[in-house]
């Protein structure tokens, strides 16, 4: 009786773990074989699935899958199926998406490549700052006296700064005709370090741009736009007087959105050349190799609902390239026609954007 | 005078014997102390399209008593558990963490066949929160997981002696029939629910869309007033939403303590012979 009882058990148990075994997998996940096509297909599928340009690019996604699938031969080795996948990456040109391997990160370039650089950190140290200027959270800035005016470059949105530094340079600054805030070569970072630099420049609450998500795995599955707000800094110094913000091809990604969110606002113009883009949120996965893959994941809007992908454009008036020539003599052109327009909106006493507007 | 007097010390004697009677039975608390280890199969497409393999380990309490209403019929569980996993993509050149604590009440009703065998059937309600994490993904690192599920409970367990050693043989499955869960949608970053986007966040479960098996195979060997236990546990879950699925596979070997105790206050009331109502044994 008592073994009766034993398989009895037994066989409960038995039966609830074999259900177990059969439900468990009830939600399937796509797997792929670890060769060439298997991790080709990984990667197309991965992006097919999740990048979310392709609409706004005009991109024909699966052609462009179908042309480089053929083309795979199975004799290459590694490098030369990393470099085949690499290219197909390179036909979305977005500097958001890399294909990492252990023996190379490959990276869309031509966003700026095709495009002069304008930005020249040495020379601004030399003949502007001295050599002699405060640092502190990846930004370095300088009263120029003689000037009458306020400059910082901030190199990275990844580095943090405290939020005392910036009250410092702020209250520093107060009687100079206008701020320049230089993100030339910023190549983006943290957004939420976005959030704390404009936050000094708000009088109120502002929209600062749409967010939106892929819903599902269609090229067109998005959702609807979501607002977000950006609110003044509270207890801290708010700079509410003109500001220049100077850009190049290089300011791309957080430093995008950050020129994007600036440019709305009433006392501020952008001078210098269109920015690199970068506004799609980066998002990443994996291919059965081990390789990893980060692309263009949710698109991030202006507060005019305008995709900033390409790029963010200077104020009407304010684009301008560096001569090279005269930065040889040590100047930056860029930054001395921003001088020059804080000096003259001063004396004119109106906003930058209207002195641009002007002499345009 | 007399005779009031007699009516009144007979009609106490009388309540105070009626009290002895109907005196509740002893309750003893059954708790165990677990440590799990074994093997783990993790999946969250959110971070990953690919399956990951490792190790997991889990520190586990569990409490058990008969129910003061009707003790000889219906106990209660406490469960709790905390867990760890490792887990490697195909390539092994990349991990995947896995941080769950698991809490579970339950009540079940129980009846007692023949040859120390007792069927259990109940239910229960519990969180499951914790987070899968990919380290090397830039802005969807994380993937956050909360549930509140209300769960189907069956047990059987068998209570005899190997020789003259007393045991307890126990298989115990737990299944979610309903509940929510928390999900982002498909591409949603924690940026945009950061900036306050929190729509559609929270899903009703079923287990078409939340499917969790939790077995649980436990051998109490009870030497003298300290129990070992022993125990195998296979614990399932698997959910879809927004196309994102989360699957996590476990298998472990337990091992712990168990442990009865009687709580004993200055108004405890204690009989010579008190009535004792395990939950397990």
């Amino acid at each position: 009786m008592k073994l009766k009882a034993i398989y009895r058990s037994a066989a409960v148990a038995a039966t609830a773990m074999a259900l177990s075994a059969s439900l468990g997998g009830c939600h399937s996940i796509e797997t792929w074989n670890n060769d060439f096509y298997g991790n080709f297909d990984a990667l197309w599928t991965i992006l097919d699935e999740h990048y979310c340009f392709f609409e706004s690019k005009n991109i024909d996604w699966k052609a462009t899958g179908e042309r480089y699938r053929a083309a795979i031969d199975p004799e290459w080795d590694d490098k030369q199926f990393f470099n085949h996948c690499a290219a197909m990456l390179d036909e979305l040109k977005d500097g958001h998406t890399n294909l990492i391997s252990w023996f190379n990160v490959s990276y869309y370039r031509n966003w700026w490549s095709d495009y002069p650089q304008n930005f020249n950190l040495r020379l601004i140290q030399e003949h502007y700052l001295d050599f002699n200027y405060f640092s502190g959270g990846g930004m370095i800035y300088k009263l120029l006296e003689d000037r009458n005016v306020g400059y910082m470059y901030y190199a990275s949105f990844s580095s943090s700064f405290g939020d005392s530094f910036l009250d410092e340079m702020l209250y520093s600054m107060r009687e100079t005709d206008g701020l320049i805030i230089d993100v030339r070569d910023n190549g983006g970072g943290d957004m939420t370090n976005v959030e704390r630099l404009v936050s000094r420049f708000l009088s109120e609450e502002i929209c600062a741009g749409y967010i939106s998500h892929k819903t599902g795995p269609g090229h067109k599955d998005f959702s609807e736009p979501f607002a977000y707000y950006y609110s003044p800094a509270e207890n801290h110094v708010r700079w509410l007087k003109p500001v220049i913000v100077l850009t190049n091809r290089s300011t791309f990604s957080a430093a995008n959105n950050f020129v994007s969110v600036m440019k709305n606002l009433p006392n501020v113009a952008i001078v210098g050349s269109v920015t690199g883009g970068g506004s799609g949120m980066p998002f990443s996965s994996e291919l059965p190799c081990g390789w990893a893959v980060r692309f263009s994941g949710s698109p991030v809007y202006d507060a005019d609902m305008h995709l900033t992908e390409h790029g963010v454009a200077p104020t009407p008036g304010g684009e301008i390239d560096m001569d090279t020539d005269l930065a040889t003599k040590g100047i930056d052109t860029i930054l001395e026609f921003a001088i020059e327009v804080l000096n003259r909106a001063a004396e004119d006493k109106e906003e930058p954007t209207r002195t641009l507007a002007r002499h345009q | 005078m007399k005779t009031l007097s007699k009516i009144a010390i007979s009609a106490i004697t009388a309540l105070a014997a009626l009290g002895a009677t109907a005196q509740e039975p002893e309750r003893p608390v059954l708790s165990a102390y677990t440590l799990e280890a074994g093997s783990a199969h993790l999946a969250e497409t959110y971070l990953s399209p690919l399956k990951h393999s490792g190790w997991n380990i889990a520190l586990g309490y569990e409490r058990m008593q008969a129910m003061r209403f009707n003790p000889d019929r219906w106990v209660m569980q406490l469960q709790g558990r905390l867990s760890l996993q490792r887990a490697a993509n195909p390539a092994r050149n990349a991990r995947m963490w896995d941080l769950a604590l698991d809490l579970r009440w339950g009540m079940a009703h129980r009846w007692h066949l023949t040859d120390g065998l007792t069927i259990y059937a109940g239910g229960s309600t519990g969180v499951d929160v914790g987070a899968f994490y990919n380290p090397r993904n830039s802005n969807n690192p994380i993937a956050a997981k909360a549930a509140w599920t209300i769960n189907a409970l069956g047990a059987i367990s068998w209570n005899g002696r190997f020789g003259r050693l007393p045991v307890c043989a126990r298989y115990q499955a737990e299944l979610p029939l309903t509940g929510i869960f928390f999900s982002p949608a498909y591409g949603e970053l924690y940026y945009e629910i950061y900036l306050g986007n929190h729509k559609n966040l929270v899903r009703p479960a079923w287990p078409g869309n939340y499917f969790g098996l939790d077995n649980y195979l436990s051998l109490d060997l009870r030497f003298g007033r300290t129990t070992l236990r022993l125990g195998y546990r296979w614990d399932i879950l698997s959910s879809k939403a927004s196309h994102i699925v989360t699957r996590r596979v476990e298998h472990t070997a337990v091992v712990g303590v168990v442990c009865e105790w009687l709580s004993l206050g200055p108004k405890s009331k204690s009989t010579n012979d008190p009535r004792i109502i395990n939950a397990l044994y």
